[in-house]
């Protein structure tokens, strides 16, 4: 494991993941880890199995649903997208996030 | 919502496992696949950009894992697999499993069936709303001769009623069965005499019509009943048309105004009623008596109340305690009693009645938890027994287990396994004893119930209390089963397991504690035995005492006369004729009248005097025809018995026993003098042997004996009391038949057996007894299978250990000896253990013994014998087994 390796908070990967299908879906595992760490900029790198098992919350709350399809190496592969359920939480877990983010925020900046 | 959809899915994943697996393995496949194509598209060669791709996805296999947790519910697959495997196991050892599985049965049963009864005798409140605010009322004195009072008459009741403070409402109630008309003959059917306030207390609506209210309940009203939802289906097939008819109670027409649900009980939870009557109609239904009006001579309802909202039970008190002084002179219009009423602190009390009011409950409370204790500890000795035999199956997979914790797996994993084990055997142990239960209880009830007569009920069905309780004891006796073997078969790392192996000699150390729960099993046993022996012994004696007559083959005819037409002389006539009737069927050796037969349990006492008795004598009297004395084969001992030409004319008689001629005349023949009772001169014309009328324990006492033509109450009733011989069943049929042609309109006579009545008498001695006895018996059985199992396990284990010795020159009876010994020293600490605890626990007993001491040393003396008998079979096969070992097969073995 890389020591420049942020690991992800609990729940902090659920939302990338669901960010990441509101920007482009269907997408498959692969698809979704690589569009993450891109758009940290590198700075999250994942161990890119803990993505399955998010995957699969996100679908068991009923967030996101999933098809079969085929990958661009010629694989069964599954490919994911939001629900409509999903569509709706996104909002209301972004609020969440940033109310959190905020607070540490605060928490962080230097005392005046 | 989230969490609902989750909980579904998860639970749809529970099946298709292996499919759902597979569909994973591909979506990891194609990520793998889309990796190494982007690294070797960066230029690396297939091999580097394959580790390089398993690096960056990584632990493929954690994925799964942490997936497969996300999917479904990993503990109860996991528990599920342990349950496959306990299973296996249990199949395996079919032997063991059926021995675990009984005795566990035996004992959960056992505890099940007890608890069931001590749930609807002691613990279950009635079927009412709000039942917690109900109490029950009594009379309470400050003197050692009368205890608390719970009987009331009426006049108490229509005071109480007038002066409720601190309750909402007061009634009254007395259950008996009434005579209703049937078809052309009375029969008797469960009945209650209810107050006005009754069921409105007991706030259950009618199913149809409505309840009986104050306004019934006066004098002069119209004749108004209601009835219970069994009468009302066996008479009136549920026809809502019942309501208008009548009923004929006790000769008189009673209108039905109202239908009680199924679950009304009434306020006895031990009794049925199937009719409700206004208190008022009391003398109508009770007819030649009338209890109303002897009014406070005769004490004969149970007064419940139910407490205003918010008022606590002692302040519900301090209020009765306050006006109990004014109801006193408001009921009562005699002043000498009064004063003495007062001077004794005479007052009301309440106490909790949300389980309404038995006499039941008096009596057995104090068996029924000796009884409890006993199937406890007999439940206790089955699961030591049990963790003993799984501790001594353990040993022989502690190699397996310490593999396994070296392999990395968890104690707490280890252990939770093996105790599904014994969950397993739990469950099943429980399952066997819940489905014999219901028979078991059905069966103690009848024991209890005894002679007390086909109107107790006794309701032993299944509630939530006790299937709450079968729950915990199923849990505890998992935990005791199962812990301590899995914690020990679970506590040797790998290296000890392997350095001991199975050739080293056991150390004694290492022994230590299954010789411990087998002696505490030996303790348990010897425990169990010896209560066991004290109760039977006890019961024996009473059973041998000599009751001053001879009860075996009697047979008591009760005839209810009270309610027909005939009165007088010519119902004495009537009686005679009955009388020959009876002795003229076959098998009747003998018959006689007598109104309370001995042992019954009614009986009546009077004060006698006579010139030289110093004072008045307390008596027990009864009153019986000629033959009385023959019948029963009591001894006369002077004089000449009643003749069926004595009437009241010819001068009033009595018999007396030898015990009350003696403190009549001390000194003196009786014969010829007379005494003084109620004013009245008797002569006493014979003197006959003692009996024991009223119970068992005490001495027979002094009783008198009065003519039955001399009796001058109007349509009194007699019990004949027949001599037969052969069964009952033909005799009950023939007499039943001779009454209902020669007086077609009473109740089918009741046959009683003298030995039920003797047997009901001293039910709770006899209920302990036979189940001390029984668990007394499984408590040895077990054992036995303990001993036997643990120590067959154990000398199997040393075969090779046995092996080296007699190469080196044991001979067979030494090596019986070696085996023999280990039993051996746990019999000896067992007992020692159990005999320590057994002197000091058997004084709980005391009370219920008759003329055995707790410690009687025969009994004690026998306990340890037959203790280690049964250790010495249970040692001696296995012993016998270790000395034909082949020391060669032995020594090759491992």
């Amino acid at each position: 494991m890389g020591e420049n390796k942020s690991d992800v908070l609990q729940g902090t990967l659920d939302l990338m993941v669901l960010k990441t299908l509101e920007a482009m879906s269907p997408l498959h595992g692969y698809g979704i880890a690589r569009r993450i760490e891109q758009v940290s900029g590198d700075s999250i790198v994942l161990n890119q199995g803990t993505i399955y098992p998010a995957l699969l919350r996100l679908e068991q709350r009923g967030w996101i649903k999933s098809e079969w399809g085929t990958s661009e190496t010629n694989r069964r592969a599954r490919f994911y997208s939001l629900s409509r359920v999903g569509r709706k939480k996104i909002a209301e877990e972004t609020e969440n996030w940033e109310r959190i983010a905020a607070t540490m925020a605060r928490f962080l900046a230097p005392s005046n | 919502m989230d969490f609902l959809r989750t909980l579904f899915s998860r639970i749809a994943a529970l099946t298709g496992g292996r499919h759902r697996d597979n569909d994973l393995d591909d979506d990891i496949a194609a990520h793998l696949d889309l990796l190494i194509r982007e690294y070797i598209a960066r230029g690396m060669p297939e091999a580097a950009a394959r580790t390089a791709a398993m690096r960056e996805f990584g632990g493929v296999t954690q994925t799964r894992e942490a997936y497969r947790v996300q999917r479904g519910f990993p503990r109860l697959e996991q528990f599920l697999r342990d349950l496959r495997y306990a299973s296996r196991q249990l199949r395996r050892s079919p032997g063991f499993a059926f021995t675990a599985v009984l005795t566990l049965a035996l004992g959960l049963g056992a505890n099940i069936a007890v608890f069931s009864l001590l749930n609807c005798i002691l613990l279950r409140p009635l079927p009412v709303p709000h039942s917690d605010e109900l109490a029950v009322l009594r009379s309470d004195q400050n003197d050692q001769e009368h205890g608390p009072n719970y009987s009331f008459g009426s006049p108490f009741l229509r005071s109480l009623e007038k002066h409720h403070e601190g309750f909402e409402s007061v009634a009254g109630y007395s259950t008996h069965p009434f005579q209703v008309r049937h078809d052309s003959a009375n029969v008797r059917v469960p009945g209650a005499l209810v107050s006005g306030q009754f069921f409105q207390l007991l706030e259950t609506p009618p199913a149809l019509g409505r309840w009986l209210t104050p306004l019934d309940d006066r004098e002069g009203q119209a004749n108004v009943a209601v009835i219970s939802d069994s009468y009302w289906k066996t008479r009136f097939h549920r026809d809502p048309a019942a309501i208008g008819q009548t009923v004929t109670i006790a000769n008189k027409p009673f209108v039905i105004v109202g239908v009680m649900p199924s679950t009304f009980v009434g306020a006895d939870p031990m009794y049925r009623p199937e009719i409700y009557v206004p208190i008022w109609s009391e003398p109508i239904i009770d007819a030649p008596y009338n209890a109303i009006e002897s009014g406070y001579h005769s004490w004969w309802m149970r007064i419940l109340g139910r407490r205003s909202p918010g008022v606590s039970l002692e302040k519900a008190n301090a209020a009765l305690t306050a006006v109990s002084d004014g109801i006193l002179d408001e009921s009562i219009p005699d002043a000498k009693w009064i004063k003495d009423a007062r001077a004794h602190r005479f007052h009301f009390a309440a106490e909790p009645g949300s389980r309404g009011y038995s006499y039941m409950r008096d009596t057995f409370q104090k068996p029924l938890v000796v009884v409890f204790v006993l199937c406890s500890a007999m439940l206790l000795l089955a699961c030591i027994n049990l963790a003993s035999l799984l501790m001594a199956r353990a040993a022989a997979r502690e190699r397996e287990l310490a593999t396994r914790l070296a392999m990395g797996a968890s104690r707490l994993r280890l252990i939770q396994q093996l105790l599904v084990e014994s969950l397993l055997i739990a469950v099943l142990g429980t399952a066997a004893g819940l489905m014999a239960a219901p028979a078991v209880s059905r069966f103690l009830a009848a024991v209890l119930v005894g002679g007390n007569g086909a109107y107790v009920i006794l309701d032993t069905s299944l509630d939530l209390r006790v299937l709450a309780f079968v729950a915990i004891v199923a849990v505890l006796s998992t935990l005791l089963v199962g812990l301590v073997p899995a914690l020990r078969a679970t506590s040797k790392s790998l290296n000890e397991q392997i350095k001991s192996g199975s050739q080293s000699v056991h150390s004694r150390q290492h022994g230590l504690l299954p010789r411990v729960l087998m002696s505490m099993q030996v303790a348990l046993a010897l425990i169990l035995v010896f209560g066991a022996g004290l109760l039977a012994t006890s019961l024996q004696r009473l059973h041998r005492i000599d009751l001053g007559f001879q009860p075996h083959d009697l047979v008591n005819v009760s005839l209810e006369m009270n309610k027909q037409s005939r009165d007088g002389d010519s119902l004495f006539a009537w009686y005679r004729q009955y009388l020959d009737a009876l002795v003229h069927l076959p098998g009747v050796k003998a018959a006689a009248y007598v109104s309370y037969p001995p042992m019954s349990g009614s009986t009546w006492t009077e004060t006698m005097q006579t010139t030289i008795s110093n004072g008045e004598q307390e008596i027990y009297m009864n009153s019986v025809s000629s033959g009385y004395f023959s019948t029963l084969k009591i001894p006369m001992l002077s004089g000449r018995d009643f003749q069926w030409s004595d009437n009241n004319a010819s001068g009033l008689k009595v018999i007396l026993s030898e015990g009350a001629a003696q403190k009549l005349f001390p000194g003196q023949n009786a014969v010829g003098q007379s005494v003084v009772m109620s004013k009245k001169n008797y002569q006493v014309v014979a003197v006959v042997g003692d009996i024991h009328y009223a119970s068992l324990r005490n001495e027979a006492p002094p009783e008198g004996y009065l003519c039955m033509t001399q009796n001058t109450d109007h349509k009194p009733n007699y019990e004949a009391i027949t001599r037969i011989e052969g069964s009952v069943a033909p005799f009950a049929s023939a007499a039943r038949l001779l009454a209902s042609k020669m007086a077609p309109e009473i109740p089918a006579p009741i046959l009683t057996p003298m030995m039920t009545d003797i047997d009901g008498s001293i039910a709770s001695e006899r209920i302990m007894a036979m189940l001390a006895v029984f668990f007394a018996i499984c408590a040895l059985l077990v054992t036995a299978i303990g001993l036997y199992g643990t120590l067959a396990y154990s000398t199997a284990r040393r075969t090779s250990e046995i092996g080296i010795r007699m190469a080196l020159g044991a001979k067979p009876g030494q090596v019986v000896g070696l085996v023999f010994r280990e039993n051996a020293w746990i019999a000896v600490y067992g007992s020692v253990a159990g005999l320590v605890v057994a002197w000091f626990a058997a004084r709980a007993l005391t009370s219920f013994l008759y003329s055995t001491s707790a410690r009687d040393p025969w009994v004690l003396i026998l306990s340890v014998v037959v203790l280690g008998l049964i250790a010495s079979a249970a040692s001696i096969v296995p012993a016998i087994r270790a000395a034909r070992i082949d020391p060669s097969t032995a020594l090759r073995t491992e």
